[in-house]
């Protein structure tokens, strides 16, 4: 029978496989890393912000979490990890929170942009306050999305797990946390640490004005390019500042094609700044000014009518400019002012200029706005923007991702008329033909770039960044001797400091209670009682079956 | 969930097997090599039927379009599950002994492979992590009845093997056997089709194992009462 020479065959394979599989197979499974199993959720987060400006520490200090979730109503101790949604975080309780609890994940609604009023206000407050203190704990962001909606009414619903002693047998208890369903929360990284690789970047252009360069009066224009939220992953800062970017790029555009005809060639140089970490008290501009002023001797920069700074042209249709010393009758800014009043009043009249005079208070650690750094060095300068109050929320906020490309296209041309008039010192006409005139597309086109990634200063504070890079490209199409300088804080002594860990991964293990573990021994340990007593009578079983059975032998033949 | 509930899991699988061996008097008969032996087949039985599959039936990683086709090729594949009956019958054959001896050292062996390569694999790389699965019970559970069912099927085989068994009660035994074979995918394409929790599933299986068990110890109680084994 073929049996046989099965048997052969296998007789043949005993002498070589069933033995290696036999001491291979179990090493293999012992000496594997102990990785743990995927977790049922699994989803990015983003770290609240982190950094030190002139020794002041701010934000969220560390980084790992491992630890069990707890809604916002159920929360007890530091050992658990509060996650809830950020329409229900009131100040009171997240001040209580980053005093108490152990961890904080908060879930950002999926459409940041349709948001309530009141909403929306709250989560700038919120946001205001997080940003004021140091946390401690560790504060992640992340967005919505049906697994974590799952989590939280899970977790919601669940009553605490300490069971107070009055309330219920201790049956009730077990039977509860055989059914409950927990949930760990892990976030496995580092603890963040200084970034030591931090190079700010920026980027300077210029048109040189008609004639000798030397000694022609200069009108410079700085925008900073990057933007601040309570998260630097989530800070797209479509309007601060990335509308002070595209119109500066407008700008850019429109007299780089003026100058390059020999006709409409201005006796004025035009220098284009893009500053870095400006939400960071300005240190590109800083950087810049210091370059500039204090050291190159013949920089057109010091010659400077004054400095024109753009900041969150987006959000209102007023323009308001905002000055630290009001200038004098017949000055060049208040020349400058006058033109910008009467071009506005001519182009959109509905929009109107207003001038807002702020006093830089020397013992304050921030500034406010860019030309306060000007100011310092005793510039004329002063920033142009469509906010009304230095301390307007939205201009550090995460929620700042809407393009509004009318606003800034209306902002663009009542500049450019106005600095047109100026240097070319004509007055009460429309300057610009058609092609001249501020090309809406092109701003979109800008505006869409930047908003597409996260501009946080940290985020974008590495050696050869593209955002950067990208910049540089699109000043050169326009500007001449466009130029990359680079800010790198001193090593011993910074004046800012960034942290690493700006994003992680979420773990949301479903875990049972540990009590769940001791009832599991238990059950376990009666059911092996159970199937020994079983095993250990199965004679007294078969004899009974015994008796019962016919007997089954065949006759043989 | 912790390396205590591995060792929880660790504990609900094996030890119904440790008693079996012990309590059963097989070691006094020095059994444990040939239950080792008995593992080696099932390893080996395990990696034919694997080559068998792979030749044969290729087109399982594809997608499968229509329902019919499906349950169709899962039978066909069952059916290679043939091979381990061929794999106790040679077992069967290695093992010296009479009666409850030889069945009970080939379905231990037989099943402590089965537990050791499956169950306990999958619950090291599962149970040990932190998410906790009630999945893991449930495959303990299921290997305790895994269990009954080897001996069953040892049973069976064995009777098939004896000339002689009265012959009406061979096709019995066929049925029985074939069974056995086909219980596994019956009761994956029925139960999940009528959408039957999993503990549910667990507790059909373990019902229908013990009626095959019965029945089985009946039909050996019988020959052996007559061949005059015990």
């Amino acid at each position: 029978m073929w049996f046989d020479e099965v048997e052969s065959i296998a007789e043949l394979f005993r002498g070589y496989l069933p033995y290696y599989l036999v001491i291979a197979l179990p090493i293999f499974i012992i000496i594997s890393p102990a990785n743990p199993v995927a977790a049922s959720h699994e989803f990015p987060v983003y770290r609240m912000q982190q950094f030190d400006l002139h020794g002041v520490q701010y934000g969220c200090r560390s980084a790992p979490i491992n630890m069990e979730a707890k809604a916002l109503s159920t929360w007890t101790s530091s050992r658990h990890c509060v996650i809830s949604k950020i329409q229900d975080l009131s100040i009171e309780r997240f001040k209580e929170i980053s005093e108490k609890a152990g961890a904080l994940v908060v879930v950002l609604p999926s459409d940041l942009t349709a948001l309530s009023i009141e909403d929306r206000q709250n989560i700038l407050e919120l946001e205001d306050l997080m940003m004021e203190r140091e946390v401690s704990i560790p504060v992640y962001f992340t967005h919505w999305n049906p697994s974590i909606d799952d989590v939280l009414t899970d977790l919601s619903t669940t009553i605490p797990t300490t069971p107070q002693p009055a309330r219920g047998s201790a049956l009730e208890t077990l039977m509860h946390s055989v059914s409950a369903n927990g949930y760990q929360i892990v976030v496995n990284t580092h603890q963040s640490h200084t970034r030591t690789d931090v190079s700010v970047a920026n980027i300077q252009g210029k048109l040189g004005g008609h004639g000798m360069e030397d000694k022609l009066p200069t009108v410079a224009i700085v925008a900073h390019y990057d933007s601040f939220g309570v998260a630097p992953d989530l800070a797209f800062g479509a309007d601060s500042n990335g509308s002070g970017v595209a119109v500066l790029i407008e700008l850019a555009r429109i007299f780089s094609q003026l100058y390059s005809s020999q006709r409409t060639h201005a006796k004025f140089n035009l220098m284009f700044l893009l500053s870095g970490a400006g939400k960071l008290n300005y240190q590109g501009t800083k950087k810049w000014l210091e370059d500039h002023i204090d050291s190159i001797d013949g920089s057109p920069l010091q010659n400077a009518h004054f400095v024109i700074c753009l900041d969150a042209l987006s959000s209102g249709k007023d323009i308001y400019v905002h000055y630290s010393k009001p200038p004098k009758e017949g000055t060049a800014t208040s020349n400058f002012f006058q033109e910008l009043t009467q071009a506005a009043k001519e182009l959109n009249p509905e929009v109107k200029v207003e001038l807002m005079h702020k006093k830089i208070n020397l013992a304050d650690k921030r500034m406010f706005w860019e030309h306060e750094r000007l100011s310092m060095k005793r510039m004329a300068g002063f920033t142009v923007s469509a906010l009304k109050s230095h301390q307007d929320y939205s201009r550090a906020t995460i929620l700042d991702n809407t393009i509004d490309t009318e606003s800034i296209a209306q902002k663009a041309s009542i500049l450019s008329e106005a600095l047109a008039r100026y240097i070319y010192n004509l007055s009460a006409e429309d300057v610009f033909t058609e092609n001249l005139k501020v090309d809406e597309t092109a701003i979109e086109g800008v505006m869409d770039f930047l908003v597409a990634q996260p501009r946080a200063a940290q985020v974008l504070a590495t050696k050869q960044n593209s955002l950067v890079t990208s910049l540089q490209g699109v000043l050169s199409r326009y500007l001449k001797d466009v130029k990359v300088s680079h800010l790198v804080p001193d090593k011993r002594d910074p004046d800012f400091s960034f942290y690493d860990v700006t994003k992680a991964t979420v773990n949301v293990y479903s875990v049972k209670p540990a009590v769940f573990d001791l009832f599991l021994t238990f059950a376990i340990v009666a059911y092996l009682g159970l199937s020994y007593l079983c095993i250990q009578n199965f004679s007294l079983f078969y004899g009974l079956v015994a008796r019962v059975s016919v007997p089954a032998k065949s006759k043989v033949q | 969930m912790t390396f205590y509930h591995f060792v929880n899991c660790v504990a609900l699988v094996y030890v119904p097997y440790h008693f079996t061996y012990k309590l059963s008097g097989l070691s006094e008969y020095g059994a444990f090599w040939k239950c080792f032996q008995a593992a080696q087949h099932y390893v080996f039985t395990q990696l034919v039927k694997m080559i068998v599959v792979a030749t044969f039936f290729p087109e399982s990683e594809l997608e499968v379009k229509g329902d019919g086709n499906d349950a169709f090729s899962e039978w066909l594949k069952a059916s290679v599950d043939l091979a381990d009956l061929a794999g106790l019958y040679l077992v069967l054959a290695k093992i010296p002994g009479k009666g409850h001896n030889k069945i009970l050292t080939a379905a231990v062996g037989w099943g402590g492979a089965e537990m050791i390569l499956s169950h306990v694999y999958s619950l090291w790389f599962g149970a040990r992590g932190a998410e906790f699965d009630w999945k893991y019970i449930q495959g303990c559970l299921d290997s305790n009845i895994s269990l009954v069912q080897h001996i069953s099927t040892a049973a069976l085989v064995w009777l098939w093997s004896r000339h002689d068994l009265k012959k009406t009660l061979m096709p019995i035994v066929y049925f029985l056997l074939l069974a056995a074979i086909f219980k596994p995918v019956l009761f994956n394409t029925l139960l999940v089709s009528m959408g039957y929790g999993p503990w549910l599933r667990l507790a059909l299986k373990a019902v229908t194992t013990g009626a095959l068990g019965l029945v089985t110890l009946y039909i050996y109680s019988g020959l052996a009462k007559a061949i005059g084994v015990y």
